[in-house]
């Protein structure tokens, strides 16, 4: 492939998984031969069981992984061979959002999202007032964006589930991604919370223009949140479609194909869901070289 | 511990009942050794109901002796109460100092690598291994006499504790918060210096308090080869059989040990109350001095309010360094003396190299086999008296409040007395010897596990309680069956635990002469015999390693 090709390929794909394995030992695949591209701009949305590599995915982009075989192409840059700093430089990028929010509990929640700039900045910081006023300035801008710049000075641990994934995001934005990264953002939210957790994800996305890929199990949120969905299950890619004109009958497919279960023997039981592959999966769609749309 | 004993039943028919695991044999062998051994060790050291009532008249005597009490005058008293409290508080800040770097180099999440990682680990163990006493005589010699080479001694040894709680608590913490840090690209020092401090400062701060009475314990004990303060005072008056001084001095440490206890456990819990608080709460004095300030877009202060919490803490931070300029102005470090005594390092260490028996290598056996024998002893008496004490004690063992509670508060004081002040008072009363050790030893042993057996009674699983009530078993049956067979592993291991603490505090009672090994530790500091002291390091850091390793093994046998 000529570098003027991989350019242009870079510049269309944020994110890229070219044949990425990753072997865990002991014959476990968290991911197996998954090849996908994740084109810049767009909400992607993981769908897939607990296990099914959603996780294992997203931490093979940010690095926190690296792949038995293949490779990671993030922003142009293959993610395992950067090295250290390179890696560093490159995870100021993407923004990450937990299921478990990791906040700091008993730091207050301006200090938590100032902590977004430290990748920036150089030497650890032990207390707000080692920030600059420009960094704390911004923060509090973030804070008011997601709604929360009047409980600034709060400790972390004492605000709602959903407040503090909005903290999370606020921290994320600190780092002015151009990926963002959201491992089950909302699965540790009540539903109220979790839609407007998503609302503010896809608001967020679409006026900062952020490459977004999110691992969710909820497959009605999935279809409202992003453009594509891309299905998992034992660490294999086993669907890929947008979600443009998705019908009703459609989405139904989605999750047995995710789970493994066909609607049609579904008397088949939760059972042999594990230990089938998804060779023989009449649902699976296809994958095409990484470059599906 | 019998019902593991038995031995495979005669074979029948059916059912055949399955042959017990060789490690639980080996664990009930081993058990039953240490009991026999315990036994025999009461035999050997002479203690029987006649020694004991024979030291009655000596105690009458003593006790006659002791009063009335004589203070010193109370500029006196103050100076001295002032000089262990800034010793103890210098050798704890120490300790913490050193700690932390230790820690985060042992700590999985931490650590810069496993060689590190192995490296601190090391270090904590020694750090415990050896005592601070001997420490204390290494740096006496490196420093001179005073309060310096108690405080490092001190500081050294109870790494060995702190350390190793702070790794623990480090390891337990929920990795999340540092692993955001690392996926924003944060680097290392970022990563640990923003996740971890302000999450561990509640345990960092309960762990150096609990140490800071330990140590105040300790200081006593280091009077005795001259470093300053009230244990340097208590050691003069009684070489001089001036019991009436002695013994006011040692209530004194009583009084102090008592008095810390009560402010540090009121630190304690205000630390876990405050966790889990709002940084600006709606306290009177929050609204008064951040009358008008809105926190939003809008604030242009971007600073913290000063909330109560904020004032708290700014007021914390400033009493230590307040107490540490007064402590090291008390103590009067001397700074050349210090410098002088590092750049002579490699002169002092030859004095301790090589090891020497001193002459006798079969003298320094048999005193070991004798400091073997009072910690084997001392733990067999508390333990068979620290059952019924820890029963009565326990809540869900004994249905009558006041019984219980009774028994709960003479543990408490009981737990109060320091061991080398029972260890004093045996010494007057029964003589320098074993004897002596043993049961100062004994008395420590039933207040400590009396409380762990109690603790561990009420933390069975009431749910197994209630099914067999359930049944119609009577409160007896119940206790027997359920609670007494759930709390027998515990049993065993705190009991292996309290041999381990034994072996360590006999050797340090010695000092104060209650015979075994730890007497002639001190005689050989004294004639500055230094190649003696490292035998005996050696002797007890292997003994203690030994028994550290097996019962560590038995807990696992016994679950």
């Amino acid at each position: 492939m000529t570098t003027e090709l991989q350019r242009e390929i870079d510049d269309i794909y944020s994110v890229q998984l070219d044949h990425v394995t990753k072997d865990f030992g002991g014959g476990v695949l968290g991911l197996d031969d998954v090849n996908v591209g994740f084109r810049t701009g767009r909400v992607t949305v993981l769908l897939g069981l607990s296990g099914s590599g959603k996780s294992t995915l997203l931490r093979h982009i940010n690095g926190l992984h690296s792949p038995t075989s293949g490779t990671v192409r993030v922003l142009g840059q293959d993610v395992n061979s950067v090295g250290k700093r390179g890696l560093r430089e490159l995870r100021r990028n993407i923004g990450v959002i937990f299921q478990s929010f990791n906040l700091v509990g008993p730091m207050s929640v301006l200090e938590n999202v100032c902590a977004g700039q430290l990748g920036s900045l150089k030497g650890p910081r032990i207390s707000l007032m080692m920030y600059p006023k420009s960094v704390r300035r911004e923060a509090i801008e973030k804070l008011d964006r997601v709604g929360l710049a009047d409980r600034a000075y709060q400790r972390a641990d004492t605000l709602s589930g959903g407040q503090q994934q909005r903290v999370a995001i606020a921290r994320a934005l600190m780092q002015h991604p151009t990926v963002l990264l959201a491992d089950e953002p909302v699965a540790s939210l009540d539903p109220v919370s979790a839609l407007d957790v998503i609302n503010l994800l896809r608001q967020i996305a679409e006026e900062d223009d952020l490459t977004v890929i999110a691992s969710l199990h909820q497959v009605q949120l999935a279809i409202e949140f992003a453009d594509r969905i891309i299905g998992l299950r034992n660490g294999q890619a086993v669907l890929d479609r947008t979600t443009q004109g998705l019908s009703a009958e459609e989405a139904s497919t989605i999750y047995s194909s995710v789970s493994g279960m066909d609607i049609s023997d579904a008397e088949a039981g939760a059972g042999s869901a594990s230990t089938s592959t998804s060779d023989s999966d009449s649902v699976r769609t296809p994958m095409s070289s990484g470059v599906t749309r | 511990m019998s019902m593991l004993t038995e031995a495979p039943p005669e074979v029948r028919e059916v059912p055949v009942r399955p042959r017990p695991a060789g490690s639980s044999l080996a664990a009930a062998l081993v058990m039953i050794s240490l009991v026999v051994g315990g036994v025999w060790s009461v035999g050997a050291l002479g203690i029987d109901i006649a020694t004991i009532v024979d030291s009655f008249d000596n105690a009458v005597n003593f006790f006659a002796r002791m009063f009335p009490l004589d203070f010193p005058p109370v500029a006196e008293t103050l100076s001295l109460v002032f000089e262990t409290l800034a010793i103890v508080f210098l050798a704890t800040l120490l300790s913490v100092a050193l700690s932390v770097p230790v820690a985060l180099a042992a700590a999985r999440p931490t650590r810069w690598g496993v060689t590190s990682q192995w490296v601190a680990r090391a270090l904590t163990v020694l750090a415990r291994a050896v005592p601070d006493l001997v420490l204390a005589i290494i740096f006496l010699r490196m420093f001179g006499l005073g309060a310096t080479a108690g405080i490092i001694a001190m500081g050294i040894h109870s790494v060995g504790m702190i350390a190793k709680l702070y790794a623990d608590a480090i390891e337990e913490l929920d990795d999340g918060p540092r692993e955001s840090v690392e996926s924003l690209g944060g680097s290392r020092a970022q990563q640990i210096m923003a996740a971890i401090p302000q999450t561990l400062m509640p345990q960092l701060i309960a762990t150096a308090l609990h140490r800071f009475d330990i140590n105040l314990r300790t200081s006593v004990l280091l009077g005795y080869v001259g470093v300053g303060g009230i244990g340097l005072a208590i050691a003069d008056s009684l070489r001089t059989l001036d019991y009436q001084r002695g013994m006011a001095l040692a209530v004194l440490v009583l009084l102090l040990c008592i008095g810390l206890e009560l402010v540090s456990g009121a630190i304690r819990a205000a630390l876990m109350r405050s966790a889990g608080q709002r940084i600006t709460g709606g306290t009177w004095v929050d609204r008064l001095l951040n009358h008008g300030r809105e926190s939003g877009v809008n604030d242009l202060h971007l600073t913290p309010p000063w909330s109560s919490a904020r004032i708290r803490r700014f007021l914390s931070i400033a009493l230590i360094v307040v107490f540490t300029v007064a402590a090291l102005w008390r103590v009067d470090v001397s700074w050349s003396a210090l410098a002088q005594g590092i750049l002579d390092l490699p002169q002092t260490l030859a004095l301790f190299f090589p090891p020497s028996a001193g002459g006798s290598m079969s003298n320094l056996f048999e005193q070991l086999l004798v400091t073997i024998q009072i910690s084997l002893a001392a733990t067999l008496i508390g333990a068979v008296l620290a059952l019924p004490i820890g029963i009565l004690a326990a809540r869900n063992a004994v249905a009558n409040a006041y019984v219980h509670q009774t028994f709960r508060v003479i543990i408490v004081i009981v737990r109060g007395i320091p061991e080398l002040i029972l260890a004093i008072i045996f010494v007057v009363i029964s003589g320098l010897g074993e004897v002596a050790g043993t049961l100062a030893l004994s008395i420590g042993a039933i207040g400590l596990l009396s409380k762990l057996i109690a603790d561990s009674l009420e933390e069975t699983d009431t749910q197994v309680q209630e099914a067999m009530r359930a049944t119609g078993a009577s409160e007896a049956q119940v206790f027997f069956s359920a609670t007494l067979r759930q709390a027998a592993p515990a049993f065993v291991a705190h009991t292996m635990y309290l041999l381990d603490n034994n072996i360590r505090s006999a050797t340090l009672l010695g000092v104060v002469g209650a015979g075994g090994i730890g007497f002639l530790l001190l005689n050989a500091s004294r004639v500055n015999q230094f190649d003696v002291v490292t035998m005996v390091l050696i002797l007890m850091v292997a003994v203690v390693l030994a028994v550290e390793a097996l019962s560590m093994w038995l807990r696992k046998a016994v679950r």
